[in-house]
């Protein structure tokens, strides 16, 4: 028989306990930045196994750092600074 | 060490930086001329405390530090911008440690320079902008820099668990100004 593996996972404790998505919601910066440990990693991918809800944030985020690594345009830098910043600097004792 | 040895090792180490420093400055200005001048000012404190500098510091982290120093202490109140508001100041606690650490920051890959790609670019950069200059700091120097955690707490002066929660408050306030641009391209929030 199917079970929704979800609603297992989101089931929102009325005692004021983190749920796993909330732990999972917590970590996914961390996740996203090479930052979790070895332990909040092994968490973070079982409990996305089963949870479709959590895979799909975590993609999000995923997403939206690669807009800004990807896709914002650098600025160029002048050619003339370079050479300033080294003129400056012979001019200083 | 003569003059001559100490500025060529000044622009050995030093000047390789230029690139993503003047890119930093230019998201914290986001003027031209203010993020050369901020450069120039930064290189000109790096070399005079150039002294202090032990080979093989991460170099990007220290000039990134001087940097956002002088941005906020003496930069910003000269600027044509006005003022935002600095969650530093209200944070308050302050880390003391001296920039150290490894070397080995990701670099950053060029984006390609076709014309989707830059309309994406330019939804990007505005929605980046318009954020506070705080959060937009935490996002640069994570996502477009490549700086860890504890990299970005002492070129920011401040604990790791702060950089954590304005990386996270930065990345919220920016999906919600990218949510109306993002779901036309199937990134639904």
């Amino acid at each position: 028989m199917e079970s929704k593996f979800t609603e297992v996972y989101q089931r929102t404790s009325e005692d004021g306990h983190e749920t796993d998505c909330d732990k999972v919601s917590h970590l996914l910066d961390l996740i996203i930045d090479d930052e979790a440990t070895a332990a909040e990693l092994s968490f973070f991918n079982s409990h996305i196994e089963a949870c479709v809800s959590c895979f799909e944030n975590h993609q999000k985020q995923k997403l939206l750092k690669g807009l800004i690594s990807g896709h914002l345009k650098r600025a160029i830098v002048p050619e003339s600074l370079a050479l300033a910043i080294k003129a400056k600097i012979q001019e200083t004792v | 060490m003569s003059k001559e040895e100490k500025d060529a090792r000044f622009e050995a180490e030093l000047l390789p930086v230029l690139d993503p420093l003047y890119n930093f400055a230019y998201r914290l200005t986001l003027d031209e001329d203010d993020a050369n001048d901020l450069v120039q000012e930064t290189y000109l404190k790096a070399y005079r405390f150039f002294d202090y500098f032990e080979q093989g510091t991460n170099a990007k982290a220290w000039l990134f530090r001087i940097l956002k120093n002088s941005f906020i202490n003496e930069f910003r109140k000269k600027s044509k911008q006005p003022a935002k508001v600095d969650y530093s100041e209200v944070e308050g606690y302050y880390n003391s440690e001296d920039v150290e650490g490894e070397g080995g920051v990701a670099t950053t890959t060029d984006m390609r320079t076709e014309s989707v790609q830059d309309l994406i670019g330019d939804e990007v950069a505005s929605a980046l902008n318009a954020l506070p200059v705080d959060f937009r700091t935490v996002i640069i120097l994570c996502d477009l820099e490549g700086f860890t955690y504890e990299e970005m707490a002492k070129i920011l002066d401040i604990p790791i668990g702060t950089v954590r929660s304005r990386l996270h408050r930065a990345r919220n306030s920016l999906k919600e100004k990218l949510e109306k641009y993002a779901k036309s391209m199937g990134y639904n929030s």
